[in-house]
């Protein structure tokens, strides 16, 4: 909620960014600076850059979806990657030509292209399994919805491995087509761009360093992956459009009421068991709209996809953007990709040993060295492993807590004309050091603040009942 | 296979689930969250086994077909995992001050950090222990049972164990003050019970027994850095089954759960085993969905019973 346009005065919206802000802004600006140097160095293959961006946007996608289960009502899921793979295979299972059950389908009715069917298909397979576990979980304990999502994630894991005549079992499924497949242009449109010859240069400070850069052609698939792109820009941009305006709405703010406390929005009258099953619902069929994406993207899907690290992937993506937040989760996206290719990384481009001699005394220095490099699958899950344990210890709320989101724009407009009516409430938007309102806004621990919020969600408000309210105790007192 | 061979093998794997179901129970009730690290605990405690016996060597004679330094190695993998689980929950559980769902995803990390570093020192293939693989029992054998000695040592130590944990929580002081602390904690802090040292106990023994369970389940199948998490929702099913909290209740769940996981093929070709059931009924599940089908069933207790056969009774 910026006065600041970043066009307009990109000093002043700086200064209007809070601490933690800053830091995401930066992490983001250094992590594509690297890949962008990688690109330029040749290391990164410009099909392979695209191919990342597009990761990037799955896992945002990803992390919209178990925010709205596990940051908006509380609602533990560990089967992320059961809904991830169901969307995928969904899809693949439809449009692939090794496909078991289909060998790939033509166009329905001659016109409508297979993988929008695929689309339909694992979002309507990824809502019936959520209702199917929500039913004798979500009545309960938090945490048993935790161990149940998770024994499930591994049933279905089970199913697509040992199933070989539904899904191919271990082999997975091949040839599965570009989304576009069969759409008119876009179908064609990697073939029909130009390719781009990029000259090879050589820079640096001479006599010094020099180096050779560019030299690469961007060709048919570079266009491919941009087509990816763009779909994924346009999924995330749509869903988090859709859930902002979700979240803001009355459904929404019931949803947080639960995740604060569930007795009291019982004590409001509200069904929380209906409204838990259609957040799940709503959070897992986001998720396997990222598993369609993937299928697309990757044109192969295996049962390794349903590996439970790569739910805790996305969990830390939402634990440590900020728990609610779907600005958090889009940087917990960039973050998973920092990891993933970080340690591999290590893997490939660091010497096999330490490139100096250390006294023998030191040898565990040296062997420890070698089993990092070597070994990156295990520094990435001991990676995963060390961010959970930090993150719920020494910052519960996430990087980037909800804060401004959970303000409608013109309710702070409101606020500001009328000087800033309301102080000390617990959304506190001055760029000052705000981490303690932060901490007491929306830690993992209940807010009365957010409890308070259902008595306007109580009577059917509509957006402006809500936003007068949310001008109430959210309003901004900076002037 | 037998009918009996069936709920032989069940039994020695029911004893296995059943000592890692115990400790999952106790912290549950008393360190008041699910550890999703119990699995990888056992893990720590089958691979300190294993380097403990490699170490000591087999030190002479045998009991039960087990060498002397198996004996001396489980004893390194229960104090091991009792002592990782102690320093974990000083460093890491009681300084985080996020209530039982933030301890619940800590614990994921936490068994991330456990499978990681044990990849990283052992590789992720499967290993062994090198003791030798037995003979079945010449007396059993014409009952149709293959077992072997190392069976009945895991069979006979898990017994020994439980029987050990009944004593401890009946009759010993520290019993009655674990029973009063699971169930009413600030009641037993005002009757003058120290609860932190009640915690740090039941981490000792809930650990201690999960690492027996480790190295005995490296010694039925085989050792490898996933095999904790691979079980841990078997044991997660053992212990909704029997109820949460209940420790009297998970001796019974994983006694359950570990005998449907075995007894699986039993149920596939029903048809031969039971009288006036056709030859070839069944229920057509093959034995790699074992797991699946202790996590359906504790869905359906869930459904049925949410607080298990024993929950809610006394611990």
């Amino acid at each position: 909620m910026s006065d600041h346009s970043i066009v307009r005065d990109p000093k002043g919206y700086w200064a209007d960014l809070t601490g933690a802000e800053r830091g995401v802004v930066g992490f983001i600006v250094v992590l594509f600076a690297l890949l962008f140097w990688g690109l330029l160095s040749g290391g990164l293959g410009p099909a392979y850059f695209m191919y990342l961006v597009g990761l990037v946007g799955m896992y945002m996608l990803l992390s919209f979806g178990l925010n709205v289960q596990w940051g908006y009502t509380g609602l533990i899921n560990f089967s992320v990657a059961a809904f991830f793979g169901l969307g995928a295979y969904g899809t693949a299972l439809l449009t692939a030509n090794s496909s078991p059950l289909t060998g790939g389908l033509d166009p329905f009715f001659g016109i409508i292209p297979v993988p929008l069917v695929g689309l339909v298909v694992g979002l309507l397979l990824a809502a019936v399994l959520a209702v199917v576990i929500g039913i004798p979980t979500l009545k309960l304990r938090a945490d048993y919805l935790a161990i149940a999502s998770l024994g499930l994630a591994e049933v279905v894991r089970l199913i697509i491995k040992n199933q070989d005549g539904w899904t191919n079992g271990s082999r997975g499924l091949l040839g599965i087509p570009g989304f576009f497949d069969g759409w008119p242009v876009l179908d064609t449109f990697p073939q029909t761009m130009p390719g781009l010859r990029f000259a090879e240069l050589q820079i640096g400070i001479p006599g010094v360093w020099s180096t050779r850069i560019l030299g690469f052609t961007l060709g048919q698939s570079f266009w491919q992956s941009t087509l990816n792109v763009a779909l994924v820009v346009a999924f995330v941009a749509a869903t988090y459009v859709v859930l902002r305006r979700v979240h803001q709405s009355p459904w929404g703010r019931v949803l947080r009421t639960i995740r604060s406390d569930e007795d009291l929005a019982e004590a409001l009258g509200k069904d929380t068991y209906s409204y838990k099953m259609q957040a799940f619902v709503l959070g897992s069929v986001i998720m396997a709209l990222a598993g369609v994406f993937f299928a697309h993207l990757n044109l192969f899907v295996g049962p390794g996809s349903l590996d439970p690290i790569n739910t805790f992937y996305v969990w830390i993506a939402v634990i440590l953007g900020g728990t609610g937040s779907n600005r958090g989760a889009m940087f917990g996206g960039f973050v998973i990709i920092a990891i993933q290719e970080g340690t591999r990384f290590l893997g490939s481009a660091l010497p096999q040993t330490l490139p100096v001699d250390l006294p023998s005394v030191l040898g565990v220095i040296n062997s420890t060295y070698g089993t990092v490099v070597d070994n990156f699958a295990s520094t990435r899950l001991l990676a995963v492993g060390i961010i959970i344990i930090l993150v719920m210890r020494y910052r519960p709320e996430g990087v980037l807590p909800p804060q401004r989101e959970l303000i409608w724009p013109e309710s702070a407009k409101a606020a500001d004309v009328t000087g800033g009516a309301v102080t000390g409430s617990a959304v506190d938007d001055s760029p000052g050091p705000d981490d303690e309102q932060a901490r007491a806004h929306d830690g993992v621990d209940a807010t009365v603040d957010d409890a308070d919020a259902t008595d306007s969600a109580s009577d059917d408000a509509d957006a402006t009942d809500s936003a007068s309210d949310d001008a109430d105790h959210g309003g901004k007192s900076d002037e | 296979m037998s009918v009996l061979e069936f709920i032989a093998n069940g039994l020695v794997f029911s004893s296995i689930i059943v000592l890692a179901s115990i400790g999952l129970s106790l912290v549950y009730s008393i360190a008041d969250f699910a550890n999703f690290a119990h699995g990888d605990t056992m893990t720590v405690g089958a691979y300190a086994a294993l380097v403990t016996f490699g170490a000591v060597g087999t030190l002479g004679g045998t009991v039960l077909g087990l060498p002397y330094g198996f004996f001396v190695a489980l004893l390194a993998g229960v104090a091991v995992a009792a002592v990782v689980a102690v320093a974990t929950h000083k460093l890491i559980y009681e300084p985080v001050e996020i209530g039982s769902i933030g301890l619940l995803i800590t614990s994921i990390g936490v068994a991330f950090v456990y499978r990681s570093v044990i990849r990283m020192g052992f590789g992720a293939d499967f290993t062994e222990y090198g003791i030798q693989v037995l003979r079945p029992i010449e007396a059993l054998l014409p009952f149709g049972i293959r077992m072997t000695l190392h069976d009945v040592a895991i069979l006979g130590s898990a017994i020994v164990l439980v029987s050990a944990l009944h004593f401890l929580l009946q009759y010993t002081d520290l019993g009655r003050k674990m029973r009063a602390t699971a169930d009413n904690p600030d009641l037993a802090r005002v009757s003058g019970i120290r609860t932190n040292r009640i915690e740090i106990w039941t981490w000792i023994i809930g650990a201690g027994l999960a690492g027996a369970g480790g190295a005995f389940l490296g010694l039925f199948n085989q050792l490898s850095p996933r095999m904790g998490f691979d079980i841990l929702l078997v044991v997660f099913a053992a212990v909704i089954l029997g109820g949460i909290g209940s420790v009297y209740g998970a001796m019974l769940g994983g006694l359950l759960i570990g005998m449907i996981n075995q007894t699986m093929p039993l149920f596939e070709n029903f048809g031969q085993y039971a009288p006036l059931v056709p030859e070839g009924w069944g229920i057509p599940i093959g034995l790699e969905y074992a797991n699946a089908v202790a996590f359906v069933i504790m869905v359906l207790v869930l459904l049925a019973r949410p607080n298990g056969i024993l929950g809610d009774s006394a611990t």
